[in-house]
């Protein structure tokens, strides 16, 4: 397997009027291409920072993030973020339109996408007309549009209600795997980090460390929900829980 | 849009015509209001109760209104003072819009002249007013100077407030889809302070209305506001009432037209 990333002694304090925080503290890790990663972490840990610094927006940090040669990254925010003056298909086109890459394949791709998440004939609706869920795809169809070969995904699903939040990871997941996309998911929810992803990461509360790395294996399960009812997965949640509580 | 039925059901039905009746009633009553003010205002100067003299009455103020459109300044008198409203109150957002804009880019520049721009805001243009006809002379250039020194502040700030208002997580996104400095500016910072720059339209008709008409009482050359202070030098208050009832007729039909603006611009929000 190739690595597609890897991090390297990472620490990171943020400066402010009162005072100096610590975020992270020497993290290390390295994800392989095609992989789903889970970060899994107390609220307020470092998780939203670590992505950002992952992506390239936040600059002011030691050590080292090594990405391969060319990696193309997209970074999907904690809330849907859609723009209320655009239709929902202008929002979902609109890193293309940013990048100027509005060519005939990609809006081709868009168009699938949105079959693919049943919102095509609501394509020229305003966001205050959709719901949370149908909200959270487009924004997710704005993110996958940019075809990124590592997909940052910060708590996507938090907004939903079981429901949907189980219907879309499930539509995320089968997506990500067709493609070969490398994830890293940042979740609350250890169900989510258990059915969703190959390796789980449980980072300590602020400043960060890794605490644990754990890795999965439902042997080729292709659905969210075939790998929830699978026997071991009790064992995995379990396993997670304890990490969690000793930090 | 999607989401809505499109047959009418009986109670859609109801409810929609329940609406119409409802505007009806209200713009009856408004009617009945305008008419009824009227009415009493003719009756109570007809019957001496209150002074014709100073209060005039409204079948004066149609007398008025003849005697000046015979006397062909009439319309002029509006022109100008519409002409120059008009002119202010572009060159107020524009300019407003502009210089918020400059402000918005260099962050340091802001804070050096925000005090600077709070004083100026405060301080009462009118004593401003000879120093005014002094550099621009008694013409139309000290009327929208006036009115520009009255609105342009207000619209700066008003502005200004609406660009640094953006949502900080949507300019984030923004990053994280590599926008460039221009493209934040052109596709998110200014499209999401339409709503603001709309309410400092509104601000400004009123603000631009003010300054007109005090630059006309300071020049004393044309237009409404100085047909009332022509008025009030001859003693003729039917000039003055004249002028208050057009001013206020051309505020409230101003207020209109940005209201259906608003409405045409900020449908979707
Ligand atoms: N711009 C900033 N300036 C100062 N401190 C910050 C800044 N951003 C985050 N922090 C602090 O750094 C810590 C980590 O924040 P971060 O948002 O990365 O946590 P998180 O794990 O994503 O939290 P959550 O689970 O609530 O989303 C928090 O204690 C937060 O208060
Ligand atoms: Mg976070």
């Amino acid at each position: 397997m190739n690595d597609l990333l890897e991090v390297v002694n990472l620490t990171k304090n943020y400066h402010t009027k009162k005072g100096e925080i610590e975020a992270i503290k020497n993290i290390n890790f390295k994800i392989n291409e095609g992989e789903i990663i889970s970060l899994v972490g107390p609220s307020g840990c470092g998780k939203s920072t670590l992505l950002s610094i992952i992506f390239g927006l936040d600059k002011d940090y030691k050590g080292k993030v090594i990405k391969k040669d060319n990696l193309k990254i997209a970074y999907m925010l904690q809330s849907d973020a859609l723009l209320p003056w655009l239709t929902i298909y202008e929002n979902a086109i609109l890193g293309l339109k940013i990048n100027k890459i509005l060519t005939k394949e990609n809006l081709d791709y868009v168009n699938y996408l949105f079959n693919f998440y049943n919102l095509s004939e609501f394509k020229e609706n305003y966001p205050k007309n959709l719901s949370g869920g149908m909200k959270q795809r487009v924004a997710l169809i704005r993110t996958l549009a940019l075809k990124p070969d590592l997909l940052l995904l910060d708590e996507p699903f938090c907004a939903l209600d079981q429901q949907s939040r189980l219907m879309i990871s499930d539509d995320v997941y089968k997506i990500v795997k067709k493609e070969g996309k490398t994830v890293i998911l940042v979740t609350h929810n250890i169900e989510e980090a258990v059915s969703f992803s190959d390796r789980v990461i449980v980072l300590s509360k602020r400043p960060s460390e890794v605490k644990n790395i754990v890795h999965i294996d439902f042997k080729n399960k292709s659905s969210i929900y075939e790998r929830r009812k699978d026997s071991n997965y009790h064992q995995y949640f379990d396993k997670i829980w304890e990490d969690l509580e000793i930090t | 849009m999607g989401g809505f039925r499109n047959n009418l059901s009986i109670e859609q039905k109801k409810y929609l015509h329940d609406l119409k009746i409802d505007k009806i009633k209200v713009m009856l009553a408004q009617a009945l209001l305008l008419i009824g003010f009227l009415v009493l205002w003719e009756v109570l100067v007809n019957k001496g109760v209150i002074s014709a003299f100073i209060y005039s009455s409204p079948s004066r103020i149609i007398k008025t209104i003849i005697e000046l459109i015979k006397n062909h300044n009439f319309f002029i008198h509006i022109y100008i003072t519409l002409k120059e409203v008009f002119i202010s109150f572009v060159l107020g957002i524009v300019l407003g819009f502009i210089i918020a804009l400059i402000l918005y880019e260099f962050k340091f520049l802001a804070k050096v002249i925000d005090p600077f721009l709070t004083m100026l805001n405060s301080l009462p243009k009118v004593a401003l007013g000879p120093l005014i006809i002094i550099v621009c002379g008694a013409n139309i250039k000290s009327v929208i100077l006036m009115a520009l020194l009255i609105n342009l502040i207000v619209n700066i700030i008003t502005i200004y407030n609406g660009f640094i208002g953006v949502d900080e997580y949507i300019l984030k996104l923004f990053k994280t889809l590599g926008a460039s400095k221009w493209q934040i500016l052109t596709k998110l910072v200014i499209p999401s302070s339409y709503q603001t720059i709309i309410a400092s339209f509104k601000l400004c008709t009123s603000l631009t209305l003010i300054g007109v008409i005090m630059g006309e009482f300071l020049v004393s050359k044309s237009g409404i506001g100085y047909l009332i202070v022509y008025g009030k030098q001859v003693f003729n208050l039917n000039y003055v009432m004249t002028g208050i009832i057009l001013l206020g007729i051309i505020s409230y039909i101003l207020y209109k037209l940005i209201i259906i603006l608003e409405n045409k611009l900020l449908k979707h929000l």
